[in-house]
């Protein structure tokens, strides 16, 4: 693809503007703000990416790392906002969830430790992971809030924080989980990936591009599922004080 | 030593007071009917008995030990609990009552919930059955069962009759006392049913506006006309 047939791509984005102002949408500012900042965005990552690259530095790698899981931390922390240690509990989710997908990736020789690889890898992981923590404490906030009879009958009985609050951490983890198991049950009959999808417009073997889609697929459920289910045990503590009462 | 010692309690809730100066005992043994008009704190002060809030001042004293000090699960396992509002969880009557036994560590005792069932006067194959398929009577004496299958010292019942028929009033309140007599159980219930409490009650704990107006024998409550404070 040439320069001038990827600005031509932008006719689809005029085509959404006309469509929304002829029907009185309203986003005509945000899609032409969006487009921009896409572009712009993926412009600069592309130098920064392209230098990183270059330098192949294991610290400099490692930092953009630990950044990337920082940021994605502060959004999945939005969704909980209420609930105490929020940013900590989201970072460490998904830091864990990080270590040990890339470990085990790392480990079996499936990638190198190189930032071309690491980098777009380690994407993947935080961004799928950011979204399942984000589901977590949107969860486990509802249902404390509109569940609060039962866990307080159950503490009436004896139980402690975590037994009187286990239906609902279970009932968390597959709301956070089902979509990932959902997309994984549709991969190649409904959708096919956009990283497979690029492989294969990248002019890579169909047969390769699967091998690699099979690995980020398993690497994605590990890792939502580190993260929804150290996410929602660590989160659940916060809705209690040190007497086992509900805040 | 008393089993139950309220010491200058004060509860307030986001700056608005609900109990205060609140002092009395308890005695094992016991059965307190607690009155007092709505919003007068009954249910705060069972909340607080029971260690799901704490006095913003004073203290609450079980068998002569700050119930603060205690294990909350330790405490709760000793005083019991129901709601006013019942609330069975999960699907089944079964998980309902097998429930006490797993905190506890231990083995269902069918026998022991069978023997309940029939003091309750409801049929066996009710553990069988779903939540739902319950009416309001049945699910109340199945949270009542609940309770007592953790076999506390203290029950607070908060109006645990309040939306049921005579008939389910007095099985609930022949439970009660059958607790009372065979296991020395000692009952605090809340009731805006005078009748209940004169049926019920040896003492009478008067509430209004978070203070004790009354607290001594039930004969002296009625006598003095005070329920109709």
């Amino acid at each position: 693809m040439n320069d001038l047939s990827l600005a031509m791509t932008f006719s689809l984005v005029l085509l959404a503007l006309f469509l929304s102002q002829k029907n009185k949408i309203g986003l005509e500012k945000e899609l032409v703000v969006g487009s921009i900042r896409a572009v712009v965005q993926l412009t600069l990552i592309g130098f920064v990416l392209t230098y990183v690259f270059n330098l192949n530095n294991y610290a400099l790698t490692t930092l953009l790392l630990v950044l990337m899981v920082y940021n994605a931390a502060t959004v999945a922390a939005k969704r909980g906002q209420g609930i105490d240690h929020i940013l900590r509990i989201a970072f460490t989710a998904l830091l864990a969830s990080l270590v040990i997908t890339l470990g085990t990736l790392l480990f079996f020789g499936a990638i190198h430790y190189q930032p071309s690889e690491v980098i777009p890898i380690s994407g993947m992981v935080v961004g799928n992971s950011m979204v399942a923590a984000g589901l977590v404490f949107n969860s486990l906030r509802d249902k404390f809030q509109h569940r609060r009879d039962e866990v307080e009958i159950k503490l009436c009985l004896g139980a402690n924080a975590k037994e009187s609050s286990v239906a609902i951490i279970r009932e968390t983890i597959r709301t956070a989980m089902l979509p990932n198991v959902d997309s994984m049950k549709t991969l190649g009959i409904v959708q096919l990936p956009g990283m497979m999808t690029g492989l294969i417009l990248a002019g890579l073997s169909p047969m390769i591009a699967i091998k690699y889609q099979i690995m980020v697929t398993f690497m994605i459920t590990g890792a939502v599922a580190i993260t929804t289910f150290s996410a929602s045990y660590w989160a659940y503590k916060s809705f209690f004080n040190e007497l086992e009462q509900l805040q | 030593m008393p089993l139950l010692e309220l010491v200058n309690i004060r509860l307030a809730l986001q700056e608005k007071t609900i109990l205060d100066e609140l002092s009395f005992q308890v005695d094992s043994g016991d059965i307190i009917g607690l009155l007092g008009t709505s919003g007068s704190g009954k249910t705060s002060l069972f909340r607080m008995i029971n260690l799901l809030q704490s006095p913003t001042q004073g203290t609450v004293l079980y068998r002569g030990k700050d119930t603060l000090t205690y294990q909350p699960t330790t405490l709760r396992r000793e005083i019991g609990y129901v709601f006013q509002k019942t609330y069975l969880f999960g699907d089944t009557i079964k998980e309902n009552l097998i429930y006490p036994y797993q905190l506890l560590k231990q083995e269902p005792d069918f026998q022991e919930i069978t023997d309940y069932l029939a003091k309750a006067n409801l049929p066996q194959d009710i553990i069988t059955k779903k939540i739902n398929e319950l009416s309001g009577g049945e699910q109340q004496r199945i949270a009542l069962i609940r309770s007592l299958l953790v076999k506390p010292h203290i029950l607070l019942l908060d109006e645990v009759t309040a939306s049921l028929d005579e008939e389910n009033t007095l099985i609930i309140e022949k439970l009660i006392l059958d607790q009372h007599q065979t296991r020395n159980v000692t009952i605090l219930f809340i009731s805006h049913n005078t009748q209940q409490a004169e049926r019920l009650a040896q003492k009478i704990l008067y509430l209004a506006k978070g203070r004790i107006s009354f607290y001594g024998n039930k004969g002296e409550f009625f006598e003095r006309g005070l329920n109709n404070e």
